[in-house]
């Protein structure tokens, strides 16, 4: 959903840029020198596990939070020192943080109030900004008599009706049933399109990360290790923790042959990009790039394994395959009624193969 | 039958089958309606339906009732305004001295009763040391606006506590979520923060203005002929021997506390904003302003300042010659305060077995209340009444109910009256413990083969000894200090530390007074410093916020 138009919006210039930002808290650096652009009108997910300082970077836009060293921009104006209030970047709380005191109406009006903008104006920016949601009528609840994805929207109705210049989201999704989840971050995905607004948006989930992003910043100790598109995140990752955290990953050992074949287990891979290293290298290959087939029935060369273990997943079966020398897991979609059993032949589509460079 | 019916019927027979239980069931059952109940419906029955209908007419307690509610609006009010201003102060990381401001406001909820107006009366009275002896002003402290001063200091504390929980319990997030919407610091704290503590400043007014009516200790000593519901009880009485008068005005008395205490436990208690705590707590406060910073400093430091002054009075005039006259140190009146060092230990055995009594059947009410018996709601309501009613009340309520019994004179009918009236904070400390106790330690004894009365023994005892102990302290500790009740019990062969105190008092005897007192507070600090050790945390002396 995302892939298409993704490179057209992250040639964009810079909305938001951070510029070798550093926070500690006390002994732990939460935030090591990281610096981000997130281009006009995109879609920027920072993703990694928790504890890797996604939500201090977050925080540190919204000003929660006042790097150690380095600075914030928003286009040209550096916001490093502009307290929470006096910058529009309205943020949505994971846990949402809606007023319990106050009613739905009352709650997306308060950014409103806080501006000063006369009650009728503000009263028909909130029906609006409600329709936009789809919450109409729900003005006079209250928070607590409200499920949690509608106090999701709730949250980020009070976060849009203030037109940030910038918006933020925090897990926003990590409160809602995984059915509710999915599509919550679709309605989030094409509101966000279609209002065009520059959008930083932090997750743990790796597959909500490419599902929703123009462009995936994975964070990991306090550090950025890659950023790029959801297709680079995933074919292509940078190192051996970008490609674990995302998605399944098989971690081949192989020797390097030439800049177009890798030597693994007695068998010579062909890969499409040129490596440019020497010796000894990674390879990553994704559980459903494997082609298995019946041992013998390949026709090519294949790497031969036994299968040691199987599980039927409804839309794809699972393989773990031992050939000499590594453990394999493979993925077998739309399956029929059969399974493979014992041994069978692996085969690796050059193409789809990557080399570590780390 | 309904089901449902059929259902209850079902518990009751596989209850039955455990004798034990169901004995002490009953027997708890019972020992709560003879002593909350029964003493209840006795001063409420002593008075006539006529003399009920003649209290308009009696321009006297129509007075007092008046008096009563006056002071009940005007100390609520200044007292939750001061508790209001701690508890915002001891919340804020970045007001200095919070920790000191939260233990000096602490004092107040640990001396007798009476003591915050006997230190003014040295402080601020005819002879006190700063209006007479520093400021040379004739003074008279003797009066409503007395009392309204005593009253914010001895009560505020109560409301600080409440509201302090409150503040503490907002999830930090609503704060950083209306600032990130654009309000400034004013507005969040109007908005969010003070918003969000309205239910508890409500619960807060309501719980000081039961304490504010049913004050008899501060009142009695400063009041003056300020007619007030609380000492009006007592002058009936003893002036006049005029028990049917006594009934009526503890019975008028008795209609705003238990008011107050239905609309705080049923309606307030239940509005709270039930607030998550989430992540986010790491998320640095921007500094409070600077003029509302300065503001609550100093007039946290001015209070502190009044609270400080309570104690420094009465331990000063322990050891003053003649207070306002004569400034000399001197011991002499300690050797007056040691001829009635006795009533002291009368005191201490009464609290003594008051204490045991009000951990033993809080407890086992607490257990019987966690069980699904019949009637368990019934029970728990018996169990929390006795913290609508005023002490004034249960006095006279069981000068009613068991002075012509064998009790009457003894010992025994001061520790009952005041194990059972403070019987809500012990019930409420080990119910809450037993909460915390997961089902399953007790199913697992049971599917072992204990009874019922086993799994209490075995299981509950050893897990509640902490709550048994603090029941205890309480209990132990507001009986020794107590006056409105033991006022109305005592008899020539039991008289006790505090009514010896009172009497000097009024007597002007502030030398002798001051150094009983002063002995009363190393009492009551040594129990509560015993307390620690055992339980290794400082055992509160009141029921509210637990």
């Amino acid at each position: 959903m995302s892939a298409e138009g993704g490179a057209a919006v992250r040639e964009r210039p810079a909305h938001i840029r951070l510029r070798h930002v550093t926070k500690r808290f006390g002994e732990t650096l939460a935030v090591d020198d990281v610096s981000l652009d997130v281009a006009e009108g995109s879609f920027t997910t920072l993703l990694g596990p928790s504890g890797c300082g996604k939500t201090t970077t977050l925080r540190m836009v919204a000003g929660f939070h006042r790097p150690d060293a380095g600075d914030i921009f928003l286009r040209d104006v550096r916001v490093t020192d502009i307290p929470p209030h006096r910058r529009n970047t309205a943020m949505v709380f994971q846990e949402y943080a809606l007023f319990p005191h106050m009613s739905v109406a009352e709650n997306v009006g308060y950014g409103l109030r806080m501006r000063r903008v006369p009650d009728r104006e503000a009263r028909r920016r909130v029906a609006q900004v409600l329709e936009l949601v789809g919450l109409s009528g729900q003005e006079q609840k209250f928070p607590h008599q409200l499920s949690g994805g509608q106090q999701q929207r709730v949250a980020l109705a009070r976060a849009l009706i203030v037109e940030p210049e910038v918006l933020l989201l925090d897990e926003p999704l990590s409160n809602l049933d995984a059915k509710l989840r999915v599509r919550v971050r679709t309605e989030i995905r094409q509101l966000q399109q279609r209002l065009g607004k520059t959008t930083l948006y932090v997750t743990h989930d790796q597959e909500e990360a490419l599902a929703i992003s123009d462009q995936i910043a994975v964070m990991h100790n306090g550090r950025i290790l890659q950023v790029g598109s959801p297709a680079e995140i995933y074919f292509h990752p940078a190192n051996r923790f970008v490609a674990d955290f995302v998605g399944l990953a098989n971690f081949i050992e192989g020797e390097v042959v030439d800049a177009h074949h890798v030597h693994v287990n007695g068998l010579v891979v062909t890969v499409a990009r040129p490596i440019t290293r020497e010796g000894r290298v990674t390879l990553v290959v994704r559980p459903e790039m494997v082609r298995l087939l019946p041992a013998g029935a390949a026709g090519q060369p294949a790497l031969r394994g036994r299968i040691a273990a199987t599980a039927f997943l409804g839309s794809l079966t699972r393989y773990w395959v031992t050939t000499d020398g590594s453990e394999w897991v493979v993925d077998v979609p739309a399956p029929g009624h059969e399974t493979l059993h014992g041994e069978v032949a692996l085969l690796l589509p050059s193409e789809r193969i990557h080399v570590l460079t780390e | 039958m309904s089901p449902l019916a059929v259902l209850r019927w079902g518990e009751v027979r596989r209850q039955a089958a455990d004798p034990g239980l169901a004995l002490t069931f009953l027997g708890a059952a019972g020992v709560l309606v003879l002593f909350v109940l029964y003493p209840a419906f006795r001063v409420l029955l002593y008075p006539s339906l006529h003399d009920y209908l003649a209290i308009p007419q009696s321009l006297r307690w129509m007075q007092a009732a008046h008096n009563s509610l006056v002071m009940m609006v005007i100390s609520t009010l200044s007292a939750t305004f001061v508790g209001l201003l701690f508890a915002f102060a001891t919340t804020r990381p970045d007001i200095p001295g919070r920790r000191f401001f939260r233990n000096i406001a602490m004092l107040p909820l640990f001396a007798p009763p009476f003591m915050v107006a006997f230190a003014y009366i040295l402080m601020f009275g005819r002879l006190g040391l700063i209006t007479h002896t520093l400021l040379g002003m004739t003074a008279n402290i003797f009066g409503w606006h007395g009392l309204w001063m005593v009253q914010t200091v001895a009560f505020f504390p109560l409301a600080m506590l409440i509201i302090t929980g409150v503040l503490e319990a907002a999830n930090p997030s609503l704060e950083h979520a209306a600032r990130n919407l654009g309000a400034d610091e004013w507005s969040v704290l109007r908005t969010i923060t003070l918003a969000l503590a309205r239910p508890g400043i409500a619960g807060a007014m309501l719980v000081v203005a039961i304490s504010v009516l049913a004050d008899f200790g501060n009142a009695v000593v400063i009041a003056g002929g300020f007619p007030l519901l609380a000492t009006e009880a007592w002058f009936r009485m003893e002036g006049m021997g005029d028990l049917k008068g006594a009934a009526l005005v503890v019975a008028m008395l008795l209609v705003p506390t238990v008011a107050l205490f239905l609309l705080e436990r049923y309606w307030v208690s239940r509005r709270a904003y039930t607030t998550i705590t989430g992540r986010g707590s790491r998320i640095e406060r921007p500094p409070t302003p600077p003029l509302l910073k300065g503001l609550v400093v100093a007039l946290c430091a001015l209070v502190s300042v009044l609270i400080l002054l309570v104690y420094f009075g009465v331990v000063a005039g322990a050891f003053t010659a003649v207070w306002g006259r004569d400034w000399s140190l001197t011991l002499s009146h300690w050797r007056l305060a040691q001829d009635r060092i006795w009533t002291l230990w009368t005191s201490v055995k009464i609290g003594a077995i008051a204490g045991v009594m009000t951990g033993v059947v809080g407890v086992v009410v607490a257990f019987l209340t966690s069980r699904s018996l019949p009637l368990r709601n019934f029970l728990d309501f018996l169990a929390v009444l006795p913290g609508a009613l005023p002490g004034v009340f249960v006095g006279v309520g069981f000068v009613l109910a068991f002075n012509a019994t064998p009790l009457g004179g003894t010992l025994w009918i001061l520790a009952t009256a005041l194990a059972f009236w403070h019987l809500p904070m012990g019930y409420q400390a080990a119910a809450a413990r037993l909460k915390q106790i997961e089902r399953s330690i007790e199913e697992a004894a049971v599917n072992l083969g204990a009874s019922g009365l086993r799994v209490l023994w075995d299981v509950y005892v050893p897990l509640l000894f902490r709550a048994l102990v603090e029941a205890f302290a309480v209990s132990f500790i507001r009986a020794v200090t107590n006056v409105s009740i033991v006022i109305f019990l005592i008899s020539p062969g039991q008289v006790v530390a505090t009514f010896v105190i009172l009497n000097m008092i009024q007597n002007n005897i502030w030398g002798a007074a001051g150094a009983l007192t002063t002995m009363l507070l190393l009492l009551t600090f040594a129990s509560i410093g015993l307390t620690w050790l055992l339980v290794g945390r400082v055992v509160r002396t009141t029921a509210v916020a637990g």
